[in-house]
């Protein structure tokens, strides 16, 4: 790895008294260089197996079969034509989209909460640290957390209880009216501090200029926020959104450990539709599609962002 | 500074200043409290956690959590393995989405867009899928149950957030500062390291945050890349508390208080660097 | 640079393994290690290799959540240990897949005598697994509860059980007569705790090997478990509860009666001492006479098709089912033994286990998911009809019905 870069660093030098290259020549390579070593770690290791997965998918019984035949997209028709992964994909995507959007909220917030002069700098370093406490824990211990949290006889409920907001004990996890709910607010908790750092960082780039400028023209704080702030985290803000979103119609460990996609099927989506698939059904072949039909949403909103990106 | 005390004497009024406050106590309830009722659990008995009504404080203090962990040198080895793994990865990524996120923000060059989409696209398979393949081609390469199959796993799963942020955060630093350095015969790779690295502080940190606390978390990859107990993280210990029949609660709490308290640590020394960075803000434009 | 550094990883990796090999290194995967007192498995090892000299045992451990997952991914890709640990449920699959072997060649090159076996699991003929330890299910009953409840006799019958749960469950203080896991997650409550009813009263849900899931005795089972729900003596957040929550909610004296695993008798002990509690078979149908089936798991034993050593794979089988390692095995894990001429030492055990042994003597094992395709699969499905039958969207029989229609499928 680090001589890679020593040899990113060498060569322009190294070229330039070879004089082998024209200047122009070398001029054009430089991005190349520069993206060479991402480049290729990327090709070596994910390539092949989206290939494989990709190939899988137009097998009948990969893995499970030592002659798997080739069927074509005969799979994705399997899938398309299952109720259940559409009723997963809807709620993947309420999943997914709550889950973004309130990050996105609850993230911003507490960052311009930190970023604030109001308040005492001691108080506003605690903060800091004890904002991010959700981001500090693995998937398998969130999901224990919020199970016993959010037992019917669990903190919650006698919180909740005690202050005559619910009269009886909800059922959280086990209940179909609820636990798609629930869920999706378990992630929210553990998802929204990524974004706070993000911003947090993105907020303190920004030039105290512009806001001198724009208190001179007479802005109030409102107006600063949205036609300075806003627009000047914009990129970072679009760039955790759509990973975010990438990542978050792929959470399985959390629902998995909760709730297992029940009950009946209201809290399936489409990475315990994929993994019951693959590993209770051996399925392969199935799983695969599924996990295409996913590369494929996931893509198309890629799609978007990158033509945000050429808007700029 | 002349700034920041004209700023505060604009906000006359003392409401924003409560409301502010309200806000920060709405908010730590909300972020700190399943976490303080999780500290407590880990100083609790396992029957205590379930006793009824809930409590969030325990009647009896109990260190048995604590100090089954640490009388077990096989799980103070996880979460040796995981400093090593995530330490190594947080360096290697830092390096490479740097240099690759230069090359984003400041060159326009061919298939610079399908790259891009290449990049996010092998995020976009989820990793369950992905795991039969990878997993042979780890064998194939002969890293089977090595350091370095988690290394290089997490590499690729932490680079295209951190090269995202980093070109996002690079492309807000004006192009007039690598080109003072062009003009005095600097190269390009002088101008990255000398200049553009150092105002990058807060930007870098917040990737480094992230990539250390995605490796030390990860655990699919982690259980399947690796087979001897010499090598597992810390999630993996976590797991291994949830037996077929019952689990250890106390213990898996304790384990995740303890692996928690260095992050929290490494995130405090960390934002020394964001104040730091906040000064260097004035270097730009 | 880095693909010269992969090779040389590579190659140095594959000069430490040949120059290592100077004894065969045999590795057993299994999830047995964790739930087992510290070293007590590693120390059976050792006698093995004592016994075995030039044979050395890895132990690979995981977690039990994810070791079946582990074992598919690692048969796929030529990786998967030798001797594997196996649930019964994953047995058809993974022969399937052409991971685990049969073992019928070992048994005959060996001069195997597989009577000794109390039950050899079969995938198309082919002994694929046996059962080294096996965890019955009778019921538990919480002493004290039932007493305060005014039930002076442990249940026998469906009837008794069900005016017991109804005694003992007062919804204001929190306490209920029974408690049913129906998490999706694992669906194994569906084998333990809801088909474990239909084949203690004898009945099956088979027939010549198919699914028979219309029949009276277990359409009778899901309404006698509608019925239950429907008297409200059911512990609440039946559809996310766990075996693992299952168990808490005992040891806090919530729930009186529980069809539980006797692995966790020794739990019960630590964790509330004062906990008053005894242990019956399960309840049969009023009337029924004949011998109850046990619900059981358990952890099974096998060898992986792709092993390079089944010779030395069939040795550390071989040992681990013999009498004497076979009962002590047992005896540390508190399940009964694998070989019928084991005699497991129960006498520094609980005294529930001499009581436990006496009704697994009485009875026979039953497990009708051991060895059948996709067996997790099929009690998910089940339970899945179970939890919209309790949500009132369907009856007994059309939960049976949609139940049967799925499972046809995958036979």
């Amino acid at each position: 790895m680090s001589s890679v870069v020593q040899g990113l660093a060498v060569q322009p030098a190294k070229k330039r008294s070879s004089g082998l290259l024209t200047y122009r020549t070398r001029k054009r390579l430089v991005p190349y260089f520069y993206i060479a070593p991402a480049t290729l770690l990327f090709s070596v290791l994910m390539l092949f197996p989206m290939i494989m997965v990709f190939r899988y998918s137009l097998m009948d019984g990969a893995i499970m079969k030592k002659d798997a035949a080739f069927v074509g997209f005969q799979n994705y028709l399997t899938i398309f034509r299952d109720a259940i992964f559409w009723q997963a994909f809807g709620q993947t995507l309420y999943f997914t989209v709550m889950s973004v959007v309130f990050h996105f909220l609850i993230g911003l917030a507490f960052a311009l909460l930190l970023n604030t002069q109001r308040i005492d700098p001691a108080v506003r370093s605690l903060l800091r640290v004890l904002y991010i406490l959700p981001w500090l824990f693995t998937a398998v211990i969130i999901a224990i957390i919020w199970r016993l949290l959010l037992d019917p006889n669990g903190v919650v409920n006698s919180v909740l209880m005690a202050l005559h907001i619910v009269d009886f004990k909800v059922e959280w996890f086990s209940s179909t009216a609820t636990a798609l709910h629930a869920l999706t607010f378990a992630n929210i908790w553990a998802g929204y501090p990524l974004y706070m750092v993000s911003l947090l960082a993105g907020l303190q780039g920004i030039s105290k200029e512009l806001y001198e400028a724009a208190g001179i023209d007479g802005a109030n704080e409102l107006q600063k926020f949205w036609y300075i702030t806003i627009p000047q985290l914009m990129p970072i803000i679009i760039s955790i959104a759509l990973l975010d979103f990438i990542w978050t119609m792929q959470v399985f460990p959390l629902v998995w450990m909760t709730t297992g996609g029940g009950p009946i099927y209201s809290t399936e989506v489409l990475s315990t539709y994929t993994y019951k698939l693959a590993f209770s059904q051996y399925e392969f072949s199935l799983a695969s599609a599924s996990a295409i039909i996913i590369l494929v949403i996931s893509m198309s909103v890629t799609y978007f962002y990158i033509k945000h990106q050429k808007g700029r | 500074m002349a700034q920041r005390s004209s700023k505060r004497s604009s906000s006359r009024s003392i409401l924003p200043t409560v409301l502010t406050y309200i806000g920060l106590a709405i908010g730590l309830v909300f972020a700190g409290f399943p976490i303080l009722w999780m500290f407590f659990s880990s100083l609790k008995s396992n029957t205590e956690i379930f006793a009824l009504p809930p409590k969030l404080l325990p009647d009896v203090y109990t260190l048995v959590a604590y100090a089954s962990i640490f009388d077990d040198p096989v799980k103070i080895r996880f979460f040796i393995n995981s400093y090593i793994v995530a330490g190594v990865v947080t360096l290697l990524t830092l390096l490479v989405a740097i240099i690759t996120a230069y090359g984003f923000s400041r060159y326009a060059f061919r298939f610079k867009n399908t790259l891009n989409i290449f990049i996010i696209s092998t995020q976009t398979v989820p990793p369950i899928t992905l795991l039969i393949p990878y997993f042979g081609m780890v064998v194939a390469f002969g890293i089977f149950d090595t350091y370095f199959a988690l290394i290089l796993t997490y590499l690729v799963f932490t680079l295209p957030y951190a090269i995202l942020l980093m070109t996002g955060y690079l492309n807000t630093l004006p192009k007039e500062l690598d080109e003072a350095v062009l003009v005095d015969g600097g190269t390009s790779w002088t101008a990255l390291w000398r200049v553009i690295v150092p105002v990058s502080v807060p930007g870098i940190v917040a990737t480094a945050v992230y990539t250390f606390l995605l490796s030390w978390n990860e655990f699919l990859f982690a259980l399947t890349l690796t087979k001897s107990m010499d090598l597992r993280t810390v999630p993996i210990g976590i797991q291994l508390l949830m037996g077929q029949h019952a689990f250890e609660w106390n213990e898996m709490m304790a384990m995740s208080v303890l692996g928690s308290l260095p992050l929290l640590l490494l995130y405090l020394f960390a934002q020394r660097y964001f104040l730091a960075g906040m000064t260097s803000g004035s270097v730009k434009s | 640079m880095k693909a010269t550094k992969l090779l040389a990883t590579a190659a140095l990796w594959a000069l430490c393994s040949t120059a290592a090999f100077a004894d065969t290194t045999i590795e057993f995967i299994q999830w047995w290690e964790p739930e087992m007192p510290a070293g007590a498995l590693r120390g059976i090892m050792d006698d093995f290799e004592k016994a075995n000299p030039g044979i050395k045992v890895t132990l690979v451990s995981g977690p039990y959540a994810t070791t079946r997952d582990q074992i598919v991914v690692g048969a796929a890709s030529g990786t998967l240990s030798d001797v594997v640990g196996l649930d019964g449920a994953w047995v058809n699959g993974l022969a399937k897949q052409g991971a685990i072997a049969s073992m019928d060649p070992l048994m005959a090159n060996a001069k195997y005598d597989a009577g000794q076996i109390a039950d050899i699991v079969k995938v198309d003929g082919n002994s694929v697994m046996f059962p080294l330890a096996s965890f019955v299910y009778p019921v538990f009953v919480n002493l004290d509860l039932a007493k305060a409840a005014g039930v002076d006799k442990i249940p026998g019958t469906r009837t008794e059980f069900a005016d017991a749960a109804k005694k003992m469950t007062d919804a204001a203080r929190n306490q209920y007569g029974w408690v049913l896991p129906l998490s999706l997650q694992n669906p194994g409550g569906i084998q333990n705790d809801v088909m474990s009813w239909t084949w203690a009263s004898g009945g099956s849900m088979l027939k010549d090997g198919k699914p028979d899931l219309e029949n009276e005795s277990v359409v009778g089972t899901l309404e006698y478990i509608k019925s239950l729900h429907d008297a409200g003596v059911i512990s609440p957040g039946i559809f996310a509860k766990k075996e693992q929550d299952k168990v808490e909610e005992f040891v806090n004296g919530r729930v009186g009666m529980m069809v539980d695993s006797l692995a966790h008798i020794n739990l019960i002990r630590e964790r509330n001492p004062k906990l008053n509690f005894g242990i019956a078979a399960l309840p049969a149908v009023d009337g029924y006479t004949g011998k109850r089936g046990l619900p059981y798991a358990s952890w099974g034993i096998g060898i992986s098709e792709g092993s390079k050593h089944k010779e030395e794979a069939w040795k550390l089988v071989e040992y681990l089912m013999s009498p004497d390692v076979n009962g002590r095995l047992v005896s540390i894990a508190n399940a009964f033994p694998g070989n019928v001429n084991a005699k497991p030492d129960f006498s520094t055990s609980d005294p529930l286990f001499e009581e436990a042994f006496a009704i697994f003597q009485s009875g026979h094992l039953a497990n009708e998911f051991v060895g059948l395709p996709v067996a997790e699969e099929l009690m998910r499905q089940m339970g899945i009809e179970v939890q919209k039958m309790f949500d009132g969207s369907e009856t007994a029989k059309e939960a049976a019905a949609n139940a049967q229609k799925q499972w046809l499928t995958k036979f």
